[in-house]
């Protein structure tokens, strides 16, 4: 039996609130390209930066070819022959190529760089993954795809051995996609080692030897290709039958159309997106990332200046151009990134949910500060957070109580027009559920709820009809009688129904 | 109640002011009083002590409105000179109209010097929140446009104010002729006013949400450039309210006054915690930071220590108390992950 490449052994990694690793043994073969899968917040990611160096795991050991390493930055990774491509492209965009390439060693002559020097070393990297791009030129200016190559030419010149890619075709079009494969192809043929993180089974299926599945931070299996298929992986990620996983939905009658959008286009974001939501309604929006769905939620909370087309609000047309508008209409958006958008971390946990709306509990400008506990305390025991949180720190909450958080914000605010961008991304299974269930009550009673989520299973069983988004247009609309998982994943990724 | 209070920010400071306050108290000895024949402790005396609040107090006006501005996120370098420029047009106003009755001059020296200090403030956050660039850079520049402005109209000449203000900045209030109380009682206020606008009103809060998360904020519908531009003014108005002061204080107004404040009244918000980072600070720790900063510059004088060494041993104590201050939030945090994850 020969050694593997890289071993992963009892790995854990904590995030304040939440485990993000728990415990993960596994092994890589050498020479192979091997997957890492799992839901959003399945840890796929935390992963594969433990092993580049980027974050150091709270306990376990990495191996590499049966040795154990110890790694407390990138560049000692990359001295062991380690090297990650970045889901969020890490560069110094300000300066060019070539000097990227060779930041770690930029060759010099007493202190001085020497340029000539530096442009024939960075061709030569470019050159050993047949990339042709001018090394004298700005990164900034490169496109993704380019980077991504730029990054690839920095890893194997660094003398990589194992190259961890982060959903590497997220931003790609279809022809870089496929000439990444081809590299990733030639990588392997010269004896590196691929770890493939991603939740494509297209790309998953087509480039990979073995697959490792994760879960809410736990190994769930590995193994190879060959003994698996679409179904059973999927069923691997999510862990449970369907219909175990959602709770029965008390489907009260639809009511009056509450949102109606026309043609509503944002330069480079979304083009020409038309749909009408009703009281009562959750509507589903299914896509890649990419797809224009966060930013199609954005420019209907007000925050894309650059939006034009018309919006509806009960029956009235409205042109929203700041969020402030947009509450006032009875809209409320839980944003994709909860620590970015969603909540202020520096803030207690009662002073995020009534942020929008202090002015109301004000008098004279002075909080009143018994009507905001009140409200703060109500609104948050609707989504079920204990009200002894309230007064603490919100990076203590865990994930799933600072996601409660900002819809108790929107709840506070009386929105009836919820927008819920992937409400349950990195919230542990039972907040998950909880979520779901108030989804459902939420649009019983009366509700309109716009619900983008990147887990279909969530999308199938909550939303009455699903959207599908893909390259910033809408490219079909399925009922829920209708909608399997199949079909949705297919017009996602634009592939023929019958391939 | 009692633990709440231990853990404010502002119970730190207070503790290591007493400390330094009582080990001078022990090492400073005492003088005979040649009027009264009474034992006076070198430092703590009403003299010692009211002199050290009226230093304190310009840096703690100031540093008060400065907290604000580092809450929200940003910084301002013009306090200092609109500090001097405040008190140059007030000085040069109350010259041009000739003698008045009190009342009037001192009404009209105040509201001058503050709607000059408005205009300044709010030059800074138009530029801020209209042109888009760093609040350093901006106020940077105004540091010296302000600074430049004050010296262009009054010639670089000092510009003595009517004696009615400095009747009403030297007031006695009943404490016997040599004590001056007015600044301390100022400063006291400006400390109060600024705790209740930032712990209790609507403003206050929006301020702490930007500083901590703009881009959240934003999401929350909150209007984030209002909320910048309006910490200007108050930093802005705060610099006015000490130029009135100290114009009256010292009698006269030179377009050089306060030069240098800005880096003192930094210095104070941040020993009183406030993060440049943004979202976090504390009005009364502003000030509780310039009295320290002062009680310091006492300490050398007291203890008869080369004054030479001042900088150097205010330079330490600063960079002391804020590593000290981010060590402790660091181990809360700590604590407060352990919590979590073990729960």
């Amino acid at each position: 039996m020969t050694v593997p490449a890289v071993s992963f052994h009892g790995v854990t990694k904590r995030f304040p609130g939440v485990v993000a690793l728990d415990d993960v043994t596994f092994d890589v073969a050498r020479g192979s390209c091997h997957a890492v899968c799992g839901e959003n917040g399945a840890g796929k990611s935390t992963l594969g930066k433990v092993l580049a160096g980027i974050q150091e795991p709270d306990g376990g050991e990495l191996l590499l070819d049966g040795r154990q390493v110890r790694f407390t930055s990138p560049r000692d990774a990359l001295a062991s022959g380690v090297a990650m491509v970045h889901q969020e492209l890490a560069f110094c965009e300000n300066l060019s190529v070539a000097e990227n390439l060779c930041l770690g060693q930029l060759p010099s002559r007493r202190g001085f760089v020497a340029w000539t020097e530096l442009q024939v070393r960075a061709t030569q990297l470019l050159d050993t993954i047949g990339a042709t791009i001018d090394p004298t030129r700005r990164v900034g200016t490169l496109s993704i795809a380019e980077q991504q190559l730029v990054q690839i030419a920095a890893a194997v010149g660094g003398g990589a051995r194992v190259i961890i890619f982060d959903e590497p075709t997220s931003s790609l079009g279809q022809n870089d996609a496929e000439r990444l494969f081809s590299l990733i192809g030639q990588l392997k043929a010269g004896g590196v080692t691929v770890i493939y993180v991603s939740h494509r089974m297209a790309e998953i299926f087509r480039l990979c030897d073995s697959a490792t599945v994760l879960r809410d931070g736990r190994h769930v299996s590995t193994d190879p290709i060959a003994a698996l298929d679409e179904g059973s992986l999927v069923q691997r990620m999510i862990g449970r039958r369907l219909e175990q996983y959602f709770p029965t939905h008390a489907r009260a009658a639809l009511g009056d159309e509450v949102l109606r959008v026309d043609c509503l286009t944002s330069p480079g974001r979304f083009t020409d997106i038309s749909f009408t939501l009703r009281a009562g309604e959750v509507l589903g929006f299914a896509g890649l990332v990419g797809a224009g769905r966060s930013e199609l939620a954005q420019a209907l909370f007000g925050l894309d200046p650059h939006v034009t087309g018309d919006i509806y609000v009960r029956g009235r047309r409205e042109p929203i151009r700041s969020p402030r508008a947009a509450m006032a209409l009875g809209l409320g958006l839980v944003p994709e990134d909860r620590k970015r958008q969603g909540l202020i971390l520096s803030m207690l946990a009662r002073e995020n949910t009534t942020l929008p709306i202090l002015e109301r509990l004000a008098r004279l400008t002075f909080v009143r500060r018994g009507l905001e506990r009140d409200l703060a305390r109500t609104q948050t025991s609707r989504v079920k957070v204990r009200s002894d949180v309230l007064e603490n720190a919100t990076t203590s909450l865990s994930g799933g109580n600072q996601q409660k958080l900002v819809l108790a914000k929107w709840l506070a605010a009386r929105s009836d027009i919820l927008m819920l961008d992937e409400p349950t991304r990195g919230v542990d299974v039972g907040a998950k559920a909880e979520l779901h269930t108030w989804i459902d009550q939420m649009a019983a009673e009366g509700a309109a709820v716009l619900l983008i989520s990147s887990e279909l299973p969530e999308l199938l069983n909550l939303s009455r009809r699903i959207l599908v988004l893909r390259g910033g247009r809408v490219v079909g609309e399925v009922p829920r009688e209708h909608a399997d998982q199949d079909t949705v994943l297919r017009m996602m990724a634009g592939l023929d129904a019958a391939a | 109640m009692h633990r709440s209070l231990l853990r404010s920010p502002s119970a730190g400071l207070v503790i290591v002011l007493l400390a330094l306050g009582s080990i001078l108290t022990l090492v400073a000895g005492s003088h005979v009083d040649p009027v009264s024949g009474a034992t006076v402790n070198n430092f703590l005396n009403a003299h010692t002590l009211i002199q050290m609040a009226t230093d304190a107090s310009t840096f703690a006006i100031m540093g008060v409105g400065a907290t604000l501005v580092i809450i929200s996120g940003g910084i301002d370098l013009s306090v200092g000179a609109v500090y001097a420029l405040a008190g140059v047009v007030m000085a040069m106003v109350l010259r041009g109209l000739g003698p008045m009755d009190a009342v009037s001059t001192v009404s009209i020296g105040l509201a001058t010097c503050l709607m000059v200090a408005f205009f300044c403030g709010l030059a800074n956050g138009v530029m801020v929140v209209g042109l888009g660039v760093h609040p350093f850079i901006i106020t940077l520049g105004t540091m010296w446009i302000l600074r430049g402005v004050a010296f262009v109209i009054s010639h670089a000449e000092s510009i003595l104010v009517p004696a009615a203000l400095t009747n009403v900045a030297k007031a006695s209030l009943g404490l016997g002729g040599s004590l001056s109380p007015v600044p301390l009682l100022a400063m006291l206020a400006v400390a109060g006013l600024g705790t209740l606008y930032l712990t209790r009103t609507v403003m206050g809060r929006h301020v702490f949400a930007v500083g901590g998360n703009a881009e959240a904020s934003r999401f929350s519908g909150l209007r984030v450039n209002r909320i910048r531009l309006g910490v200007f003014l108050w930093s802005g108005l705060t610099a006015g309210v000490a130029a009135f002061i100290g114009a009256g204080f010292y009698g006269s107004a030179t377009s050089s006054d306060g030069t240098g404040y800005e880096l003192y009244v930094i210095a104070s918000a941040v020993v009183g915690g406030a993060s440049l980072t943004g979202g976090k600070g504390s009005a009364l720790s502003a000030m509780l930071g310039a009295l320290l900063i002062v009680l310091i510059r006492q300490a050398i004088r007291t203890l008869h220590l080369d004054q030479n060494y001042e900088w150097i041993i205010i330079g330490t104590a600063m960079i002391f108390a804020v590593v000290l201050d981010q060590s402790g939030s660091k181990l809360l945090a700590k604590r407060l992950m352990n919590r979590t994850v073990s729960s």
